[in-house]
């Protein structure tokens, strides 16, 4: 039987910024914010496939602002959810043509604060670009890279899940692998502008 | 190996914090007065941080998976228990339906004048009302059992007394003469309304409905049952249920 980890808002913070690998503190995430910004999205012209879709995204986004240490503790986990889920919303609403701030009926918590996050996340069609870009890269390229970037492993580790004689060889491919994919994001239209915007914000 | 390539090879190494003493130093040199270099080297920066971003996408999707399924497995069983309840409630009334429609089918099939007067058909028990005349002779033959001796003795009688009238129909009745049941209950009646007085008026309603019935005329027993039924004083009410009425209303839909 899985044993569900508690966080504090501290730990769940810590978890997420600095584990190798935090999956107990984003399921902990899921089983305690994903109920408000569910009722958050129904309540304001949203369904349930949306409130899944964009609980998604306020989870990478989180994550992502925790890695740059953009996030600095001034306000409680649950209120940067919220503002975090309220940006990508009304930004996804906005872009369906309906009025957005008007309507919108969601209660906010007492210790919520209008709060601007909205330079810290990166727009949908950026990521969903970026995403095809990488997509397109080779398999085992693809595995290299996440093993080394997002997984931090070492080339000795990396070897021993590939079918390549020495980690040489190996390193030799991850520079083949990066080059290609820099090359790859530089070519596409805005992707590297965008990103450069987005990365060294 | 050209030069462009192995500036990017050590770019990759800097940007792997893998490049270490004097190549750290000289790329650091050339980065500083390298324009297209350190343009390179900000795409090659970009590149591995498109690949953590991938990285997580791809983590917080598979567990965004595995979570949702969670989250609606919590609210799926409640949902499945009130489903279920419904399918079995659905179920129970279609047999319960089918089961009333089949006792009905049956009831109607099978139900006849002949078969309702025996279900229902009490024998008249003899009661004393003071201050009303009756004839002592007839009484005790009825309640010998001997029904022609009481048929005899009424055709015998002069100026029949009310309750005479009821033995004697009652008599006709189990003698299986309805019709003479049915002419005699009818005398009483008219004598009662003629002379205003409502002697043994319930028994001869109650046992001239029951005559109509063993004669094969249910609807002309119906008006007299349906009043009996409405009335709670009746003393033949009881005997007079929604079901009787019911039953004998579809003989007059067979009919």
């Amino acid at each position: 039987m899985e044993i569900k980890k508690d966080f504090t808002d501290t730990s769940l913070i810590q978890s997420l910024r600095t584990e190798a690998n935090p999956d107990d503190a984003i399921r902990y995430l899921y089983r305690t914010h994903y109920s408000l910004t569910a009722a958050y999205i129904k309540q304001n012209s949203g369904t349930e496939e949306d409130a899944e879709d964009i609980f998604q995204e306020v989870v990478l986004a989180f994550i992502d602002i925790l890695k740059k240490d953009k996030f600095r503790g001034e306000s409680s986990v649950v209120t940067f959810l919220y503002a975090i889920t309220r940006n990508i919303w009304l930004n996804e609403l906005n872009k369906r043509g309906r009025s957005k701030l008007r309507d919108e009926k969601f209660e906010k918590g007492k210790d919520t604060v209008e709060m601007d996050v909205s330079h810290l996340i990166m727009n949908r069609e950026i990521t969903s670009q970026l995403m095809d870009v990488v997509d397109k890269l080779g398999e085992t390229c693809k595995k290299i890279l996440l093993a080394f970037y997002f997984d931090n492993l070492a080339m000795k580790e990396i070897l021993q899940t590939l079918n390549y004689e020495n980690d040489q060889v190996v390193r030799n491919k991850k520079y083949k692998c990066l080059k290609q994919l820099e090359q790859m994001i530089t070519t596409a239209p805005n992707l590297a502008k965008n990103l450069k915007l987005y990365y060294n914000e | 190996m050209n030069e462009n390539s192995t500036n990017t090879e050590l770019l990759i190494q800097y940007l792997d914090g893998e490049l270490q003493g004097e190549d750290f130093e000289t790329l650091n040199k050339n980065l500083a007065n390298d324009q297209s270099l350190r343009e390179e080297f900000e795409n090659l920066k970009l590149a591995k941080e498109a690949m953590r971003s991938y990285g997580l996408k791809i983590k917080v999707g598979a567990i965004h998976g595995d979570m949702m399924r969670e989250l609606k497995g919590n609210k799926e069983p409640r949902a499945k228990v009130i489903k279920m309840i419904i399918q079995y409630g659905i179920r129970v009334a279609v047999v319960l339906i089918m089961l009333v429609g089949i006792s009905a089918l049956y009831q109607y099939l099978t139900t006849s004048p002949e078969k309702l007067f025996s279900e229902n058909y009490r024998p008249y028990i003899i009661h004393t009302m003071r201050g009303v005349p009756g004839s002592s002779v007839l009484s005790e033959k009825y309640k010998m059992g001997n029904m022609d001796s009481v048929i005899m003795e009424f055709k015998s009688l002069r100026s029949p007394q009310p309750e005479d009238y009821i033995l004697a129909g009652i008599a006709f009745l189990e003698d299986k003469q309805p019709a003479k049941a049915i002419e005699t209950f009818q005398t009483l009646i008219q004598e009662n309304t003629n002379s205003k007085t409502d002697y043994f008026e319930d028994d001869a309603e109650y046992y001239l409905a029951m005559s109509y019935l063993s004669n094969q005329e249910p609807e002309k027993g119906l008006p007299f049952f349906e009043k009996i039924q409405a009335d709670s004083q009746n003393p033949y009410n009881s005997k007079v249920s929604e079901w009787f009425l019911l039953k004998l209303k579809s003989l007059h839909v067979k009919n």
